[in-house]
């Protein structure tokens, strides 16, 4: 780009390049000058040198991560657990979006909604407490329930087989009610006169959301799919620790980075490690969102993050 | 809902009832029982940590969460409220940090947004990027630590709790593409009008983008509500300590107590209500956000209808 | 030791080269003041030794302290009475920070990563007390420096306490002064024994029969319970069951190598790869399977203590102080069946508590060096600064009772839950509500401690810290479970978690620690 035409687009955009000001700033501030906290990731820290003036040590710092065994299994299961709840949390949310948008009772929707919202405020703590009243062996909800009906008492806690499922429905129900907000918005958003149009057309009304509301979503989706997609390798640490805990024979089903590196550097508290063990799952991250977005872009420019 | 209202008006005068009739009616049934199995599970839960936070500490310990208190007992609110100014001065700075920061972020995220969505913006996507590459790497926890407290010395003031969580990549990018459903020849005709962009901005596209303020700005409020770790971190002044973060402090006191004592050897001897208080404290910290959803959500909704008109 | 002194000389040479680097790298700050205070500590000390006793008080000065725990209610009026004494002893005054239970050990170390500006920390092997001096967050203690500014201390601490608390042959903490020893006991229902017509709980033995005995009859009750779900390592009862009753010494919680306690030589090796293992897990199966504990006990997720209080629990392991503890609660609150103490390997040899279970440390970067350490010597030896910092105010948050006794005053819960424990001292009072039985224990087994050469040795596992977190990554995921009775094939899951160890690195880790102790042991003949 030349120098003139650089400038002379500074100047045809000043206003627009001052409201980005204050953002811009914003991100230089509180993001971009700690990012060069990196370098820890590189080194051995000590208080006397400082972020900066630490020895550099390689890549030692990244060692304990994959000579553990374990890298493969948690980057694994941590991909794998995200791709199932942006799955199923985008399609329950849509879902229930599209009904409470559809269904006539006024009351019914703003109750129904308030009331979908109420396992956002509940801590995981709280939800791994009850979760544990629910699920365990001897005195939980399901396994009286099972043994009043006659049948065999399931050990969960022992099992890791159920817990994918248990995981995937917990995020889920977490989600619902904040997930599915945002939807609502892009649904009242779509203009009325396209319904009406289709209803002329004598479309029934599940081809008329199948044809319209649902095509009228797909921006939507899309940003939303971009932006987990961006932290498909980081694990929501608060949920899998409050619901496993440190059970160890489950972990082959539930462990993910950060509840093995939480648990591996608890004892060592190590700067370095975990900077390491956070680079790791940005490159990662970053690689798989150039991707998706790539992809995105081919199919539609407008669609794409950046 | 308007929308809703009308076309069912719209499909009522244009004849041919029976198999459309049928397939709302449908719709309608279908809508009611999935929302209502789906509300139930919701609700359960919730209804399971208002009965345990009014039990009896012991009845907790014996049978376990109940949908019924088996043996009623306010002992966790009264523990809560020991303190009762020291509550009242934490629920008045959760407010004050929220409202602040609401309006402040939310008038900042729209104002980026736009920007970013300006489709005869060139470099609308460069900034984009340099907004979003901030979520995926980060310098950690002990650098930006150095930054608020050394550098912007924030540490313990009101600030502190304001100005890291003004503005997030997720909410701006959210708007922006919200954003985009309002047609551009709005921009373009104010433009020929001589208008200058921030006008534009705030006099055209901040009216039209309701729904989407409504959205944001609720997420906004949450994360403003519901933060308490920029206060772990920062604020040392019991006069500035907000709600969730007083009450994580009660409970996290209790449990971190009683490993380090096991740890140490040392003995100090305290019973407190640990499972009941865990409870009354998340219908504490939410009870204020729940009696206040309905006004919210009618604004919410009254938006989102002129938006649809609009639209 | 040739190495080591080359090792230590080239890791200053690394740490001077960062202090430049970080000079120039926008941290200037923090270098300097790292460098003043070394300066001036030297000069000190050195002025402490021509003028012994004399030391420059003129100036008045205010000590801050980092304190764990939640702030005590009452912080004001006795830390305003002790300000009255301090000011009148060393002219200065004492302000404490105190950082949460809920957070310190996220606060801690940013306090120290930002250099804030704090005089005296408490610190603890179990609160980064390592961490923090291999990382250069405290100021190294010489001897002349403790002799001068704090007599009464070096006069009073025994020389293996302050040999416990040397990192690498330096010391950068002022431990705590306590006999403790750290063996852990039991506690049972007394009423389900007697019920059951059992003999008295004195074993490995009859502790197992008492708990299959609960199982077996109690409907409703766990007979032991336990919450690994907290992320400790071991089988709850194998610190009684493998360490004490095989006389040997776990070096380190997160690694499974130990010593016999009676090895002069101090050979190490891995417990997980013994015969006394094999039979515990055994034992334990048998005990498994017999419903002792919970199936879902790895996910426990409630209180034990509270667990018992509600009759739902019947027994559990912990070290005496909180068994005592919570037996005197149980006492008070009056439950309505009877709790007794036992301890399982009564005849075995008793070790004392490592001194650096609590202690205080002064930062790298305080100013205040010299009345830093005077403070500390007054509260660990001034009996009436002792009294103040530990109790509270007497008549108020506690009554003396005689010299070494005391009980709650009508406002002990305003003055307390914070770690005053790092000033422990042979100060420190008896609380008369203590059970009786419970002391009984405690001076039977004083009289029985055990001294041996590795008394004092630490493990540095900064050269293996790769391989010891992975094996604590093993012992969570594959020990635990085994022990719990929850591996159907005892002999495969044994196999499995020491091959799982072999691969985390455990030869690596044992061969490191064996020259460590070689290199102890020679260097004190």
């Amino acid at each position: 780009m030349n120098r003139s035409g650089f400038w002379g687009e500074v100047k045809k955009n000043r206003a627009l390049l001052l409201m980005l000001t204050p953002a811009v700033l914003f991100f230089l501030l509180f993001a971009y000058v700690p990012m060069a906290g990196i370098v820890l990731a590189f080194k051995q820290y000590n208080h006397t040198g400082g972020i900066f003036g630490s020895p550099w040590n390689g890549l030692d710092n990244f060692k304990f991560f994959f000579e553990s065994g374990n890298a493969w299994l948690v980057t694994r299961n941590t991909v794998l657990y995200n791709i199932a709840f942006i799955v199923v949390n985008n399609v329950l949310q849509i879902t229930v979006a599209i009904l409470l948008f559809e269904v006539a009772g006024k009351w019914f929707r703003k109750i129904a909604q308030t009331v979908m919202f109420l396992p956002y405020f509940i801590s995981w703590v709280v939800v791994g407490a009850i979760a544990y009243n629910l699920f365990n062996f001897d005195v939980g909800t399901i396994n009286s329930i099972l043994t009043t009906f006659g049948m065999e008492p399931i050990d969960i806690y022992n099992t890791p087989g159920y817990w994918p499922v248990i995981l995937v429905l917990v995020a889920a129900w977490k989600s619902l009610g904040y997930g599915s907000v945002m939807y609502l918005a892009a649904i009242t958003s779509i203009d009325t006169e396209m319904y009406e149009a289709a209803e002329i057309d004598g479309a029934n009304i599940f081809q008329r959301i199948w044809k319209i509301t649902i095509p009228n979503l797909i921006p939507t989706i899309i940003i939303l799919v971009l932006l987990a997609i961006g932290n498909i390798f980081r694990g929501d640490f608060g949920m899998f620790y409050n619901m496993v805990g440190n059970n160890g024979l489950l972990f082959s089903a539930t462990d993910v980075i950060d509840t093995f590196v939480f648990r591996t550097l608890i004892s060592s508290n190590d700067i370095g490690m975990s900077a390491a063990a956070g680079f790791y799952q940005s490159i990662l991250g970053f690689a798989t969102i150039l991707i998706a977005n790539y992809a995105v872009r081919k199919y539609d420019k407008d669609h794409a993050l950046f | 809902m308007s929308a809703t209202a009308s076309s069912i008006n719209k499909a009522s005068q244009s004849g041919g009832k029976g198999k459309r009739q049928m397939d709302k009616l449908l719709l309608q049934i279908l809508g009611y029982v999935v929302i209502t199995i789906l509300a139930v599970f919701c609700f359960i839960p919730f209804l399971l940590v208002v009965s345990s936070s009014f039990s009896d500490e012991q009845s907790i310990i014996e049978e376990g969460f109940k949908l019924i208190p088996t043996s009623f007992s306010t002992e966790a609110y009264s523990l809560l409220f020991k303190y009762p100014e020291q509550m009242l001065k934490a629920y008045g700075v959760t407010i004050a940090v929220t409202v602040i920061g609401t309006v402040l972020g939310l008038f900042l995220t729209s104002m980026t947004a736009y920007v970013l969505q300006r489709k005869d913006f060139k470099w609308r996507n460069q900034f984009s990027f340099f907004f979003f590459f901030t979520t995926l790497f980060s310098g950690g926890l002990v650098p930006w630590y150095l930054m608020i407290t050394k550098y912007l010395n924030m540490g313990d003031t009101l600030l502190v709790l304001i100005l890291p969580m003004l503005l997030n990549v997720f909410y701006i990018i959210v708007m922006k593409s919200f954003m985009n459903s309002i047609p551009e020849a709005i921009t373009e005709s104010a433009k020929i009008d001589g208008a200058g962009d921030f006008r534009i901005f705030i006099q055209l596209i901040l009216p039209l983008a309701k729904p989407a303020l409504a959205t944001i700005g609720l997420f906004i409020a949450l994360a403003y509500w519901n933060d308490w770790y920029n206060a772990l971190l920062f604020i040392q002044n019991e006069n500035l300590m907000p709600l969730q973060y007083y009450l994580y402090k009660m409970l996290g006191n209790m449990d971190g107590m009683r490993k380090a004592m096991m740890q140490s050897g040392a003995v100090v001897n305290m019973a407190l209500p640990t499972e009941s208080l865990k409870m009354a404290m998340t219908l504490v910290a939410t009870g204020p956000i729940l009696l206040a959803y309905p006004f919210i959500q009618r604004y919410f909704v009254q938006g989102l209808t002129i938006g649809a008109v609009k639209g | 030791m040739k190495t080591k002194k080359s090792a230590a000389l080239a890791l200053t040479t690394v740490l001077a080269m960062s202090t430049f680097l970080a000079a120039c790298g926008g941290n200037n700050n923090a270098a300097e003041q790292n460098n003043t205070s070394s300066e001036t500590t030297t000069n000190q000390a050195a002025e402490g030794t021509t003028n012994a006793g004399g030391v420059d008080t003129s100036k008045e000065v205010k000590i801050k302290m980092l304190l764990v725990g939640g702030k005590p209610a009452d912080y004001d009026q006795v830390f305003g009475e002790l300000n009255k004494l301090v000011k009148a002893k060393i002219n200065a005054t004492v302000e404490a920070e105190f950082l949460d239970w809920a957070d310190w050990n996220q606060k801690y170390p940013l306090k120290f990563a930002a250099n804030e500006d704090f005089d005296i920390a408490y610190t603890a092997n179990w609160a980064f007390y390592n961490d923090q001096a291999l990382k250069g967050g405290f100021l190294e203690l010489t001897d002349d420096m403790l002799k001068t500014y704090m007599p009464k201390t070096w006069e009073a601490m025994p020389t293996v306490s302050w040999g416990q608390a040397k990192v690498n042959g330096k010391l950068f903490m002022v431990p705590n002064n306590n006999i403790e020893v750290t063996d852990k006991t039991v506690l049972i229902r007394e009423d389900l024994r007697k019920k059951y017509n059992l003999e008295p709980v004195t074993s490995p033995e009859t502790y197992a029969a008492y708990l299959k005995a609960v199982a077996a009859n109690e409907k409703g009750i766990n007979a032991f319970g336990a919450k690994p779900a907290d992320g400790w390592k071991w089988h709850e009862l194998d610190q009684i069951l493998l360490e004490q009753q095989n006389d040997w010494n776990l070096v380190d919680y997160n690694i499974p190598l130990a010593y016999k306690l009676d090895d002069a030589t101090g050979k190490v090796f891995n417990v997980y790869d013994t015969p006394e293992f094999t039979s515990l897990i055994t034992y334990y199966k048998d005990l498994s399977d017999s419903s002792a504990w919970s199936r879902n006990v790895v996910s426990n997720k409630n209180d034990v203590w509270q667990d018992i209080k509600a009759g739902k629990t019947a027994s559990y392991a912990q070290n005496l102080g909180t068994v005592a503890a919570n037996l005197t609660e149980a006492r008070r609150d009056g439950v309505s069946f009877e709790l007794a103490i036992a301890d399982l390997t009564p005849d075995k040899k008793k070790i004392s508590a490592i001194s650096t279970q609590n202690g205080l440390a002064i930062h790298a970067s305080s100013k205040n060096v010299e009345r830093s350490l005077m403070l500390i010597d007054l509260l660990q030896n001034d009996k009436e600064i002792h009294d103040l910092t530990m109790y509270g105010i007497a008549g108020t948050h506690y009554n003396a009772e005689g010299d070494d006794k005391f009980s709650a005053g009508p406002s002990a819960a305003n003055y307390t839950g914070f770690s005053n424990w790092g000033w422990n001292s042979t100060l420190n009072r008896t609380d008369v509500s203590y059970p009786a039985e419970a002391q009984s224990i405690f001076d039977a087994w004083v009289g029985k401690v055990y001294h041996f050469p590795l008394e004092t040795f630490v493990f540095d596992d900064s050269k293996v810290k790769n391989e010891v977190a992975n094996i604590g990554n093993v012992m969570l995921r594959y020990a635990i479970p085994l022990e719990y009775g929850l591996v159907k094939d005892l002999a495969k899951g044994q196999a499995d978690l020491n091959a799982q160890l072999k691969s985390a690195g455990i030869e690596k880790v044992q061969t490191e620690l064996q020259s460590q102790i070689d290199a102890f042991l020679a260097a004190q003949k």
